[in-house]
């Protein structure tokens, strides 16, 4: 079902996940500030941002061992972290603008 | 003008409601599977029938499976008793219930859940500490009754407190604790050693 | 009636109530603080109150009055909101304040016997009157049927309450999930053999009290908080609501999967638990959108700036403590070697207070406003520094427990478990080791600092405002 972590790699592995959830965050709120200021740079700053997300979901499925279901998994975890926040923003857009013009 | 359709109040609404209600009729079905599958003495295996306590427990590396599986082996009754499963049944309800009004989770884990004070006791029975299969129910028995002068705290100055364990609830305790090595666990906690038993394989 | 003094005349009757539950959550607040305090410090001195007040009484009292004192605050919230929102005036307001003296004297007499009969015979009628020996849920089987019939009353109180008045997407959801709070908690007031199919019902009432119904609660009383001190739009609030309920469920119903790795389940629950749990961080994470295009698309005047950076408070603990010290270890493959060790009180303290001791203390502080008039509480309250200190001590406090016990846990789950085989001999090699005894000294250090904020936040929620007769800044009322 699933490969326990190598002994050495327990810290590693657990760094990445606390990584992923932080540039996963970074990654949000460049890209809101982004949208909102419509700065080039940051755009560029939330794509590097979620550049270092994959690098860390690649070390942790690395350091767990993540293969067959567990590749689903991560491969899930990066598509929901790039996409997540990109919904959420036409959402914020979306639910206000009616308002906004009544 | 109207809110898009998509962000509109009334849509997320019902996606919330409908999410919700999915979420908990999957988590039903997989409980009706999971509380059969740990049914005790069930047909998968995975949770002992309470009798178990009349035989050997050993682990076992499944190569399958990828990790370690309780095999029970032959007759080993506890403190020379054999029981029947209604008793047996009855022996470790009544260790299982000592546990709770003793409050070992203030301290202990079960199967990792509780407090981090003292060791996990999921595989106690199955612990090296005891020194040999021959004198272990004995030395467990003695040890819960007088945690304090038996203290085995390996150099440190923790030690267990006097419960006021009887002689009948400490019996009770180790047939739990017997009966609870017993569950398989999917290889927790990891690499776990056991004591040498007799026909060890 | 005048700004700056406390006085009850300046509340609804739901109010009023609100106010004693809060004081009664901060008492245990203190008393949580107090007897976590004892414990941490018999880790370093074994003997100190050994056979007197041991580890597990004091451990028992630590997480039990956390539980109970953040469902009072909860009560509290709710019965604070309940007539505005409903419009009308508190139905049964006679019963309900029968209710919370019955609650609490039911907490005290547990406290009572928790403390000076701690344990009894290995009988059930030890687990009907002293008891009940499971985490968390330890009170005695007579206070779980008082507790239920108590939550009946509350439940009883606010529905009625929106059922004569007028309900609202707010109301409707809340009144759903205390259904929701209420029912879990039976799955806990049973007691059988099988410790595999105890932990899996055990496992319910924690799980989806604290990763789902205590969450969608909070969401409640955040988003009637938004349009009371922002004045933010409730159309656009109640759709967000809608939105994270069903990502917080979405993901966390499911997520409970990640509890059943290693209690006898079946192993699909590393295939569901594993899915669920990857995914639970995202919408934490996603949410950072919207609160970044809030504050940047409105200027909000605030009302209440002591609530306001308790609310922040909430949203970055609520990050760092469930999703980042979550995720850290909750794929099987680590939690392996992690379950059950420091590593999980560490992810356990921040996340706790991240999550739900701030927004309770926020409440508090808008508590304390209207109970003295609606007074001032923007830029400039005199003494701010209590408040300000008080926020940081408690931040910081907690974040070096934080650390110092993910230090403890990794060093334990090392030892014991990778290096060593999970014996007992290896559990005490680890809890001897040089970085494991260093966690726990700085956790104790912490933890003074901890309590040092909550003197200070104590002395400041019964103090500020006093004699300042300036009145409320008014939110601005939602621009659309």
């Amino acid at each position: 079902m699933f490969e326990p972590v190598g002994v050495n790699d327990m810290m590693v592995a657990a760094m990445a996940g606390a990584m992923i959830v932080m540039f996963g965050a970074a990654y949000a709120f460049a890209f809101a500030l982004s949208k909102l200021n419509k700065k080039r740079w940051l755009a560029f700053a939330a794509y590097g941002c979620f550049a270092g997300l994959t690098v860390n979901v690649l070390i942790l499925a690395k350091s767990l061992n993540m293969n067959g279901f567990w590749t689903i998994v991560a491969i899930t975890m990066l598509v929901g972290y790039l996409l997540a926040p990109q919904a959420i923003w036409k959402l914020s857009v979306g639910t206000h603008e009616s308002s906004d013009s009544k | 003008m109207e809110t898009v359709w998509w962000a509109s109040e009334d849509l997320w609404r019902k996606v919330a409601i409908w999410i919700t209600a999915f979420m908990t009729v999957v988590l039903i079905v997989l409980t009706y599977d999971s509380l059969h599958a740990i049914t005790a003495g069930g047909e998968s295996g995975r949770v002992k029938a309470y009798s178990v306590i009349n035989n050997r427990v050993y682990y076992k590396f499944d190569k399958e499976r990828n990790l370690p599986v309780p095999v029970i082996g032959d007759s080993a009754p506890l403190f020379g008793k054999t029981l029947t499963e209604d008793e047996a049944y009855a022996l470790v309800t009544k260790g299982k219930i000592t546990t709770h009004a003793k409050n070992c989770m203030g301290c202990h884990t079960f199967l990792g859940n509780g407090a981090y004070y003292a060791p996990d006791l999921t595989k106690s029975w199955l612990d090296p500490a005891w020194g040999s299969e021959g004198v272990r129910e004995e030395l467990m028995v003695t040890f819960l009754k007088d945690p304090e002068t038996n203290a085995r705290g390996f150099g440190s100055d923790r030690k267990m407190p006097n419960l006021n364990i009887t002689d009948e609830e400490a019996h009770a305790i180790v047939a739990y604790l017997k009966w609870l090595s017993t569950i398989d666990t999917n290889g927790f906690p990891r690499n776990f050693t056991p004591i040498s038993q007799e026909g060890d394989r | 009636m005048s700004i700056g003094t406390l006085s009850f005349s300046h509340l609804t009757t739901g109010q009023q109530l609100a106010i004693k539950y809060y004081s009664v959550a901060v008492i245990l607040f203190a008393a949580q603080v107090l007897f976590g305090l004892l414990a941490g410090l018999q880790y370093l001195r074994p003997d100190f109150l050994y056979e007197v007040l041991d580890f597990s009484v004091n451990r028992m009292v630590h997480v039990n009055a956390m539980v109970v004192w953040m469902l009072y605050g909860f009560m509290g919230a709710i019965f604070w909101l309940v007539e505005e929102e409903a419009g009308v005036e508190l139905v049964g307001a006679k019963l309900a304040n029968l209710g919370f003296w019955v609650l609490t004297a039911a907490v005290t007499v547990v406290v009572l016997v928790y403390l000076f009969v701690q344990i009894g015979p290995g009988t059930m009628e030890s687990l009907w009157f002293i008891n009940e020996g499971r985490e968390y849920i330890e009170a005695p089987r007579w206070a779980d049927i008082g507790i239920v019939i108590c939550l009946l009353i509350f439940f009883y109180n606010i529905s009625a309450t929106f059922m004569k008045g007028k309900w609202s997407g707010i109301s409707g959801v809340l009144v759903l999930d205390l259904v929701a709070v209420a029912g879990l908690y039976l799955a806990g007031m049973f007691y059988i053999t099988n410790t595999s199919v105890e932990q899996y019902w055990w496992w319910w009432v924690i799980h989806m009290w604290v990763e789902a119904t205590w969450e969608v609660l909070v969401g409640c009383i955040m988003a009637w908080g938004l349009i009371k001190t922002l004045g933010a739009s409730r159309k656009i609030v109640t759709t967000w609501l809608y939105i994270e309920v069903a990502l917080m469920l979405g993901s966390g119903i499911l997520g409970l999967g990640h509890h059943y790795f290693w209690i006898g389940t079946p192993e699909y629950w590393f295939t569901v638990g594993g899915f669920f749990s990857a995914l639970e961080p995202v919408p934490l994470v996603a949410m950072v959108v919207h609160a970044v295009y809030d504050s940047g698309v409105h200027r909000f005047k605030n009302s209440n700036h002591p609530a306001l950076a308790w609310f922040i408070a909430h949203a970055f603990g609520n990050f760092f403590g469930a999703g980042v010290f979550g995720f850290m270890h909750t794929l099987p493959q680590i939690n392996l070697y992690t379950h059950g060790s420091q590593w999980s009180s560490s992810h356990g303290h921040l996340a706790f207070f991240g999550a739900y001791a701030t927004i309770n203390i926020a409440m508090f502080y808008m508590g304390i406003q209207k109970w003295r008039g609606d007074v001032y509480m923007s830029a400039n309250i005199a003494h701010s520094w209590r408040w300000k200190w008080a926020l940081s001590l408690l931040c910081l406090g907690m974040t070096g427990m934080t650390i110092a016990l993910l230090i403890s846990g990794y060093e334990q789950s090392f030892i014991e478990r990778a290096l060593g085989g999970a014996t007992w001999a290896a559990y005490f090699e680890a809890q001897q080791t040089a970085w494991y005894v260093q966690g726990m000294v700085w956790r104790q250090i912490w933890g003074y600092v901890f309590a040092s904020g909550l003197v200070l936040l104590i002395w400041d929620l019964l103090t500020i405002g006093k004699g300042d007769t300036r009145p409320m800044l008014l939110p601005e009322p939602a621009e659309h």
